[in-house]
């Protein structure tokens, strides 16, 4: 909303320097920020908030400051009208109150149309309104003051002198006074007169009953309309006009009539008409002044402070709530303009905000606290867990979109399995959300493919199941290197017994070079190297490693560290090569190794020659010192299970 | 054996412990002559061989020897150590190191964190829902119904899932769509904190994402005050960001709250010098709050006559831009090594 500071100084005295008057106007609820110089005019940009109609207008904003400045504000003086004693140009209104709450019009005959008063266009220039005509701008111009839109017919062009306000079927033709053609949607409310559609209601007039030049007689009338069905129609036809603005959020339907007679003052005076009817108003009910209550000791206790009873009287007065007193007990009459006030917390905004927010004291709450947990507990150990062991691992953590295009998906691979789309995307770059965090750490690796090392990780939810995954990316690293990051994960989480299945369905991952981490009964996660379709999709280079964890799984399957006592007793170390045959699984190796008997404490691989693998071995009892027979008997052991199984000799 | 014998091998000794440099020379001499099989260890394994009228002066001249060797390898190892300190030598200390591959966290999972333990300090538990949500938690319940204006400035995402009356699901627009969720299902008092990521229909741009985080908060007790919220914005933010901060507050409209306040924070990024991100206003919009509407209680099924409360709603993506001086929110997001290796 723009506000032109010499426009609000004819209703209402500002002492205040315009910086401060914009900073006290932001504290009571009309956000202004930018001064703007229009027309050579100083120009406040206010941003008002939906449940205030009347700020949508300059007399609303000049109320307000009254308020701020303790002053009377000076509504513009409406003078009474003579109307003729027989209606001259008669019109018959039809109306739906589940569509027009009010219908106040009057026919104004032997206008002469012609440019406005220089005051007049000058005013509207300084809103960034182009003057259009005598009747136009007046109508115009009221709008802005008094905050509810108007409309003038040419009454001529009124087929039957009779308007019916009605819903759209759908599809009807409808041009527009700044001639733009619409197909209206269904249930868009609109007048009709005998034969035809004469005006978007609350949105735009018609073309054909638009004020031409050589328009004599004028249909002037105001509506107060559905607001829900201005809203629809408006964001459907994507016309958003500064009279939908206002009757979205409802303005003053007690104040038809006062507005109705400032623009027939002017009409008469810069327009030279007759009026050539009475007012005609119709309404639902009677709009009056709603009485309000608030009690001294709500204010008391939802403020948190007690301002004296006189300023807060004085406080409702400025605001023009008539409040009167009677013992704790306060009652307002709340005039039409303010339907936002409903209760008593909306009266209690009113006394803090001209208080002033910035005037009060500050606590902090001293009730008891919850010892219940809550529902929709946030646990986030194991999350913290990973990103602390990742980042020792040298990864990089990133925060990717959720919302992710449908091509680089399937870049991927992925196949469409119940993914969640947005309907009505910005952009088909961001139209769906992601079933994995992997397809954004591919498209990383691509932003950074200058870099030789990339490390990085994400923990995050994908959709539609929000379920939290881990998932990795690494290039420039070996696969043992990269293997064991994934094995570091799981020992931290003091997760073992897993296997490593080469069976992974999604395409993302290179058929031989992946797998699933299993444990009995839980899927993990899957590991490995990304398919080089995929790599080839999106133009990258070089090995890429990845993993995609289940965090939920991971989480249940975490089990807590127990210590475990160091052995007194001294170990036994030494180093066995086998010859293994080719399309030898290590991992399996080592494990029947280790399997073999509780004496031995750990088996490593520490190099490897052609197909001869050495293994470190390490014996130690927790009981006493192993002697050279006992060891002997296990290395035997050894060397036998591994002959048997994986056909391999000792080198 | 002879005395002139044993005082040779003692000069020997003597002239090799001088001229050692090391310790570990050292330690090799005092191998040689007083080890297992060392060269005066032997002469004194061989004293029983002696007749007795010699025993005793052979005896008492080895043993002064070994003495006198002891000594002498203790005296030149002190200088040794002595002389390791003392050494004039170059020694460049300004030479880079060799870092350790070190990763790091995501700034805003990072302040996060911080928000979270400041209000854990408060006595709040923290919770977390669904960012795939239904029209009547994000704004039905929230006293914003179908047509209001409101929904102006929420831009929402509505996805090809329904809820269970066939109406689409939506991507949520804001964190309060958690509070009717918790309230239906506990009793006051409680204080809550609900961080999560938000979706809005926007363009992409410096100041505008179409995801961005919140940090929800509210608190359900008797007797909560207006000045609680504001004790409680005020706490928050300068542990955040210190005591030098200046705050204002302002006047809002939110329909879940009554009376609604605004929060702005002087621009840490321009030190209100005016830039882009506060728009050249030197200030912040931060922290959106506001007493809770008796219309969300009731739907929460608390009695709003026996109970109030207050929410607020932090802007966490801000604070992290304006705790690190980033001038363009997309940076948060972009995975970018060179970007998110400042966090270290």
């Amino acid at each position: 909303m723009l506000a032109p500071i010499n426009w609000l100084k004819q209703y209402v005295e500002i002492s205040l320097p315009t910086e401060e008057l914009m900073w006290r106007l932001t504290e009571i609820g009309l956000t202004c920020e930018k001064l703007q110089k229009i027309n050579g005019e100083d120009v406040l940009d206010i941003e008002t908030t939906p449940n205030r109609p009347d700020w949508m207008s300059v007399l609303g904003i000049a109320r307000e400051i009254a308020a701020i400045e303790n002053k009377k504000i000076k509504p513009p003086k409406t003078e009474e009208i003579n109307y003729p004693k027989k209606d001259i140009l008669p019109i018959k209104l039809n109306v739906d109150f589940n569509l027009f709450e009010r219908w106040t019009a009057i026919t104004i005959a032997n206008i002469k149309i012609g440019p406005s008063p220089k005051w007049i266009q000058d005013t509207l220039k300084s809103v960034n309104l182009r003057p259009i005509n005598n009747v136009v701008d007046i109508t115009n111009f009221v709008m802005y003051e008094l905050g509810l839109p108007m409309h003038a017919f040419d009454y001529d062009e009124i087929k039957g002198k009779e308007m019916t306000v009605l819903l759209s079927k759908g599809g009807e033709e409808f041009t527009s006074v700044d001639e733009i053609s619409y197909k209206l949607p269904k249930n868009a409310m609109v007048i009709k007169d005998k034969e035809r559609i004469i005006d978007l209601a609350g949105i735009k007039g018609g073309f054909n009953s638009g004020i031409k030049n050589s328009t004599k007689n004028i249909l002037l009338h105001i509506t107060i309309n559905n607001p829900s069905i201005i809203r629809r129609t408006s964001i459907s036809l994507g016309l958003r006009s500064d009279a939908s603005a206002i009757y979205e959020r409802g303005p003053d339907k007690g104040g038809t009539i006062e507005a109705l007679k400032r623009a027939v003052n002017l009409i008469i005076k810069y327009a030279q008409g007759k009026p050539a009817s009475k007012i005609i108003d119709i309404k639902k009910t009677d709009f009056r002044p709603q009485k309000k209550e608030v009690n001294l000791d709500y204010l008391k206790q939802v403020l948190g402070i007690e301002i004296p009873k006189k300023r807060i009287l004085s406080i409702l007065e400025s605001l023009d709530l008539s409040p009167s007193i009677k013992g704790s007990k306060i009652t307002c009459k709340i005039p039409t303009r303010r339907s936002d006030i409903k209760d008593k917390e909306d009266l209690a905004e009113e006394v803090a905000r001209i208080y002033g927010y910035n005037k009060f004291p500050k606590t902090l709450p001293r009730g008891e606290l919850k010892k219940e947990k809550i529902p929709y507990l946030k646990d986030h150990s194991v999350q913290n867990t990973l990103r602390n062991i990742l980042v020792a691992c040298g990864f990089f953590e990133s925060m990717n979109y959720s919302l992710i295009s449908e091509e680089n998906l399937k870049k991927c691979l992925l196949e469409n399995k119940n993914w969640a789309r947005i309907e009505n995307p910005v952009s088909k770059d961001f139209e769906f959300l992601r079933p994995s965090i992997i397809p954004s750490l591919i498209l990383a690796t691509k932003l950074n493919q200058t870099k030789k090392k990339i490390k990085l990780f994400e923990i995050d939810k994908v959709f539609p199941s929000e379920k939290y995954k881990l998932s990795g990316i690494c290039k420039g690293i070996t696969f043992r290197k990269f293997k064991g990051i994934i094995e570091t994960i799981l020992e931290t989480l003091e997760i073992k017994d897993y296997k490593i299945i080469k069976e992974v369905k999604e395409k993302v991952w290179h058929t031989r070079r992946s797998a699933r981490i299993v444990t009995n009964k839980t899927e993990l996660g899957v590991f490995g190297e990304i398919n080089p379709k995929v790599k080839e999709n999106f133009g990258i280079e070089g090995e890429i490693w990845a993993f995609e964890l289940d965090i939920e799984n991971l989480k249940s399957l975490k089990s807590s560290k127990l210590f475990k006592d160091i052995s007194t007793y001294p170990p036994h170390i030494e180093d066995i090569t086998f010859i293994l045959p080719e399309k030898t699984e290590i991992g399996k190796v080592i494990n029947s190794i280790e399997k073999t008997s509780g004496l031995i404490e750990k088996t490593k691989l520490i190099s490897k020659f052609k197909n001869a693998w050495t293994f470190r071995i390490v014996y130690q009892s927790q009981s006493k010192t192993l002697d050279d027979k006992e060891i002997e008997k296990l290395r035997n052991k050894i060397i036998k299970n591994i002959e048997r199984i994986y056909l391999g000799r000792v080198k | 054996m002879e005395t002139e014998e044993i005082l040779n091998l003692k000069n020997e000794a003597f002239a090799q412990i001088t001229t050692a440099q090391t310790k570990e020379e050292l330690e090799n001499i005092r191998v040689a002559y007083l080890g297992k099989n060392g060269k005066i260890t032997n002469l004194i394994k061989k004293i029983k061989n002696i007749t007795p009228e010699k025993r005793n002066k052979y005896g008492r001249t080895i043993n002064s020897t070994k003495q006198n060797i002891e000594n002498l390898l203790f005296e030149r190892k002190q200088q040794i150590i002595e002389e390791l300190e003392k050494k004039e030598e170059w020694f460049d200390l300004t030479i880079p190191g060799i870092k350790p591959q070190i990763g790091s966290k995501h700034p805003l999972l990072e302040t996060l964190k911080e928000v979270e333990n400041i209000f854990r300090y408060l006595g709040y538990q923290v919770a977390e829902g669904p960012e795939i949500e239904t029209d009547y938690y994000n704004f039905e319940a929230l006293n914003i119904p179908q047509d209001h204006p409101a929904r102006d400035m929420q831009m929402t995402f509505y996805l090809n899932l329904k809820d269970e009356k066939g109406n689409p699901k939506i991507l949520r627009t804001q964190t309060s769509a958690m509070q009717v969720r918790v309230m239906e299902q506990i009793r006051p008092p409680f204080r809550v904190l609900v961080p999560g990521r938000n979706f809005r229909y926007e363009q992409v741009d410096a100041s505008h994402g179409f995801e961005f985080w919140q940090v929800e908060g509210f608190v359900v007790d008797k007797d909560i005050s207006l000045t609680d919220l504001f004790g409680t914005i005020d706490f928050v933010l300068r542990e955040l960001f210190g005591e030098n901060i200046k705050l204002r507050f302002a006047t809002t409209n939110f329909p879940f709250v009554e009376p609604g306040v605004d929060t702005y924070m002087s621009c840490t990024i321009c030190n209100q010098k005016g830039c882009p991100f506060c728009k050249n206003t030197g200030w912040s919009e931060i922290m959106p709050a506001g007493i809770i509407h008796p219309n969300v209680l009731r739907r929460g099924k608390i009695d709003p006559e026996k109970w109030g409360g207050f929410a607020f709603a932090i802007g966490l993506s801000r604070i992290v831009n304006l705790k690190y001086r980033i001038s363009d929110l997309r940076t948060l997001n972009t995975p970018d090594i060179r970007i998110l290796s400042q966090f270290k």
